[in-house]
């Protein structure tokens, strides 16, 4: 699956060193977070998998139908997936 | 031109920024000592020097999830399965060079919020939560403190980062699952449930008025309800996470179903074993994690060298995951992991490592003599330590991680102190951590030497070298009088002096309880120290004694908001004694009703958030099956009352002693309208600064010069004059034995801590003007026995008597910083003038003296230009901190401090 700008932040080629930059894990170089990754990877995140469901009514902000809870847990598209067991990514 | 208070100050013979014993030379002279770390050291510290304070929701999302999963199971259980599915999800990251892994957040320098135990101070300004938090006393505090605008410090926002409580940066992506979390747990967070019940003590409303008015600075269950205490390693290292588990179902077996005599607790050790289990298979989790992470990126990896060291890296942490470690990396391994994984258990600062040159040292010595490790290796890891430990952030609102912690979070190391047998305890590996602290000179760890005649010479001259790379550590503590404070303290829980020997530094420099365990490498049998105690400096925080005696003189009233706080006492105050008599009236009432209600509060951070990972590290909880909320712990008598201003205070009830009741130069009513009038100053507020240096003389008032130049000229403290030292002593044995009639949550009476942290500053911020001649809005002396920005003029041999007046062992700590130019102790003669100066203290029995070894023209210049200045460290009170990351009120105080150029 491709994103649409392909940036370092969504990317598994990165170490977030902070919320603005971190590092290119192949080059060792530092990188803004929003910058384009050349060798982009797509990095787990509940906004790529199909458990997500966004909320209408609600801006960031969805559920996880994968959840236990009852109703349906929060979920956020931006959170980092790559530790969840139930992370299924969209084809 | 309207005149300055410095310069108003000089002609009274006081003046800021005084220079004691000499003339510092014209230009500006840097610090003596300067050394560089390993490359790899070097590399990953420019990291963090560009990093800014990070956080997320990782941790409080997972956390929450699980929580709201489990409604109705047993708390402490259901708490468990929380944080083991928090720990079990967080994401791992690792930066190429480092050895020692494994961080807080998915950030370099990261933290999150924990909603359970606070929101409001988070939520966005315009919701109805945030407003109605906002009507609570505790948060006015946040008006009154102020971060550094440089260094890490995320103050504004920027692009798509916002900024939170002026300090930490999160992505906007993530804004609307904080506010989401945090309403999911209003009306169930240790703040709200606290808030709750608190109203019902009868003294709450004098407790809001207490806390809108800054008489107090902050809450004590909700902030930081753990920390300033001493960890403890042992049973993990002794045992492995396995052995634990084993341990654990071991005894479930045992207790199921029995109470064993004990009706009311004793059903309870099922539940909390099971608790351990959990939480440790947490832990457990987030290291496989992170082996999991080390292959992916070997595997990834071309360079060979970094490639090695991933899979190294994967190994150790395979092994620690389950096993006692076997060698040095391994066991820092493990202590780095388990540190981190309790500082995410709960909002901690100060939780400090301790002694670990004496817990590692088993390690180092048998890989030292099997050719595994070299000193120079063993030197590179403490190094690397320093920037884990200066990289730990605490989320907490600004008012706590601001006004009072200054943005530090107190991860102290203590070296030297004595054995189990009564000799020096200084070993090859303490050496090194000196080095370290001077060849990687970062805030974190701060170093306290545990100061004894029976250390080395040389040992003590290689501090005395580390100092003057103007760190400001080590601070020295006095080990004598901390032993006989431990007596004082828990020998009615049993301390005997065996295990007073194995005390150390808790947070900034609170002596924390300790006992020695015997810990088996490879076969070999080491006594080590480590922490047995709860958390200390909880209870009564920062309680205000100028603002006490303000409100004595008013009647009951605060001169500043003109709010009644306390019930008129109608007193006249016609001597001296009627005065003092009232001041302690009020100081106890405050403290009565500030002990009540946190005890609330932290009896509900006992119900709901009770520590498991740190509770089952602490003798005896494992040994017992009851974690800290059932006095699991082998010493509980650990809750305090603080004090703050002191010498602000005392240098105040001297000048009313004098100018008032003595000398009869002033009526006690022109004397308080002076006070209101700020002696003719403008107000802090209308000059927009509440620093020392900016105050402003209005140049239509003469009224209250004649008088302000009096008070500046008053008996003051620091000077080895009875006068005024002789207050100090009263109110030292008022205070000091006043705190036991106050009882904590567990049922032990109190006792008192006297460090200010950076609350001279907030808490000056929200006082008018004193008797001393300190002016409206402007900091108090820092500390509890540094003398007032240049008022100690008869050299530090006379500030030290002054200080030694009272039985330091009376108290937990006491705190005097002194500030020397750098020409001042030069060379290796110098470095000895400057352990006659420490044992000259020691041996009058004070407790604690660190130094700032600086040429104030560096200050001065790091305040203009600070972009140069970014690695430059101070020390603040008990702790140092990046120059740049301290607020302006609190730079101006360490400039206009007396400057020592010979000792």
């Amino acid at each position: 699956m491709k994103q649409e700008n392909n940036i370092y932040r969504d990317s598994r080629n990165y170490a977030p060193i902070d919320v603005a930059k971190g590092m290119d894990l192949r080059t060792k170089k530092i990188v803004l977070a929003d910058e384009t990754d050349p060798n982009f990877e797509l990095l787990p995140k509940c906004k790529n998998c199909v458990n997500f469901k966004p909320d209408s009514e609600k801006i960031e902000i969805g559920t996880c139908e994968a959840s236990m809870n009852d109703p349906k847990f929060t979920a956020y598209p931006d959170m980092v997936a790559v530790t969840c067991a139930m992370y299924k990514e969209k084809k | 031109m309207a005149k300055k208070l410095k310069e108003i100050m000089t002609e009274s013979g006081q003046s800021l920024e005084f220079q004691s014993g000499g003339q510092a030379p014209e230009t500006m002279v840097d610090r003596e000592v300067k050394k560089e770390p390993h490359p790899r050291v070097k590399k990953l510290k420019d990291i963090y020097m560009d990093t800014l304070s990070s956080a997320n929701n990782e941790f409080p999302y997972w956390y929450s999830r699980e929580y709201f999963m489990h409604d109705g199971e047993i708390p402490v259980v259901r708490r468990a399965q929380a944080l083991k599915c928090a720990f079990s999800h967080l994401t791992p990251v690792i930066y190429p060079g480092e050895l020692l892994c494994m961080h807080k957040a998915a950030f370099f320098r990261g933290s999150f919020p924990m909603p359970w135990l606070s929101e409001g101070y988070y939520m966005a300004k315009e919701d109805e939560f945030y407003q109605e938090a906002l009507e609570r006393g505790a948060t006015s505090v946040d008006e009154h403190s102020k971060f550094g605008q440089g260094g890490g410090n995320v103050v504004k926002s920027f692009g798509k980062v916002v900024s939170i409580a002026g300090k930490f940066g999160m992505r906007q992506e993530e804004i609307p699952v904080l506010l989401e979390l945090a309403k999911m747990w209003y009306g169930k967070s240790v703040d709200d449930l606290g808030h709750k019940y608190e109203k019902m003590v009868p003294e709450y409303e004098t407790k809001e008025k207490i806390m809108r008015n800054i008489v107090c600075m902050f809450d004590s269950g909700f902030t930081l309800p753990q920390g300033r205490e001493v960890i403890n390693y042992y049973y993990p290292l002794e045992y492995g996470f396995d052995g634990i588990i084993a341990i654990a179902k071991e005894m479930k077996d045992k207790v199921a179903g029995k109470a064993d005599g004990d009706g009311m607790v004793g059903m309870n050790r099922l539940y909390n074993y099971e608790a351990v289990i959990l939480a440790i298979e947490g832990v457990q989790n987030w290291i496989s994690n992170y082996v999991k992470e080390a292959r992916r990126l070997e595997n990834l990896e071309e360079d060979p060298q970094q490639k090695q060291e991933y899979r190294e890296m994967a190994e150790r942490l395979e092994w620690i995951a389950h096993n006692p470690p076997r060698t040095f990396i391994e066991a820092f391994q493990m202590i780095e992991t388990l540190h981190m994984a309790v500082l995410n258990e709960d909002a901690i600062s100060g939780m400090s490592p301790g002694r670990i040159g004496q817990i590692l040292y088993p390690y180092f010595e048998q890989d030292i003599e099997a050719g595994r490790l070299t000193e120079d290796q063993a030197l590179e890891l403490l190094e690397l330590d320093r920037i884990v430990k200066t990289s730990i952030d605490c989320f907490a609102s600004m008012g706590v991680v601001g006004g009072v912690l200054s943005g530090n979070t107190f991860n102290t190391v203590s070296v030297g102190g004595l054995n189990k047998e009564g000799k020096s305890a200084a070993n090859r590996l303490e050496y090194l951590i000196l080095e370290s602290a001077a060849s990687n000179a970062m805030p974190q760890s701060t170093i306290a030497l545990l100061y004894d005649e029976k250390l080395p010479e040389d040992f003590l001259m290689l501090a005395a070298e580390v100092i003057k790379t103007g760190s400001g550590y080590p601070a020295f503590m006095n080990n004598r009088v901390a032993q006989e404070f431990m007596m004082r303290q828990y020998g009615p829980e049993g301390m005997n002096v065996v295990d007073t020997r194995a005390w150390a530094i808790g947070g900034c420099l609170e002596t924390s309880a300790c006992v020695w365990k015997p810990l088996h490498v490879n076969g070999k049998e080491y006594w080590i120290p480590g922490g047995a105690g709860q958390p200390t400096s909880v209870g009564v925080h920062f309680v205000s004694m100028p603002k006490v005696l303000e409100l004595t003189l008013f009647n009951g009233l605060d001169a500043r908001t003109g709010e009644r706080v306390f019930k008129a006492h109608d007193k006249k105050l016609d001597t001296y004694e009627e005065l003092w008599e009232q001041f302690k009236l009020y100081w106890q009432e405050t403290v009565y009703a500030l002990d009540l209600t946190n005890n609330i509060q932290h009896d509900v951070w006992r119900k709901n958030n009770m520590a498991i990972i740190n509770s089952m590290m602490k003798p005896d909880c494992l040994d017992k099956g009851h974690l800290i909320n059932e006095l699991g712990y082998r010493y509980n008598a650990t809750f305090n009352v603080e004090s703050a201003g002191t010498i602000t205070c005392v240098n105040s009830l001297a000048a009313l002693k004098k100018l008032v009741y003595d000398d009869k130069k002033v009526t006690l009513d022109e004397m308080k309208e002076a006070l209101k009038d700020n002696f003719g100053f403008k107000s802090a507020r209308e000059i927009n600064s509440f620093s020392l240096m900016d105050q402003e003389k209005d140049e239509n008032s003469g009224k209250w010069d004649e008088l302000h130049f009096a008070t500046l000229q008053a008996p003051k403290y620091g000077n080895d004059d009875l006068y005024v030292d002789s207050i100090l002593l009263d109110w030292e044995n008022f205070f000091c034995p006043d705190c036991q009639n106050y009882e904590s949550l567990y049922g032990h009476p109190m006792y008192p801590c006297q460090i200010s942290v950076s609350t001279h500053g907030a808490m000056g911020a929200a006082s008018v003007a004193s008797a001393d001649g300190r002016l409206d809005g402007t900091t108090f002396a820092d500390a509890s026995m540094s003398a007032y920005p240049g008022t100690d003029r008869n050299g530090p041999f006379a500030l030290l008597n002054s200080a030694a007046i009272w039985d330091h062992s009376m108290s937990q700590n006491s705190q005097l910083n002194i500030k020397i130019h750098p020409t001042a102790i030069k060379g290796v003669e110098g470095s000895r003038k400057l352990l006659d100066l420490i044992r000259a203290y020691m041996r009058k029995g004070g407790f604690h003296v660190q130094f700032n070894i600086v040429d104030s023209k560096v200050l001065r210049d790091a305040q203009q230009n600070p972009q140069n200045y970014r690695d430059l460290m101070v020390r603040v009170a008990g702790f140092t901190q990046y120059w740049v990351e301290i607020g302006k009120q609190v730079q101006d105080e360490l400039i206009a401090r007396t400057e020592y150029e010979g000792v």
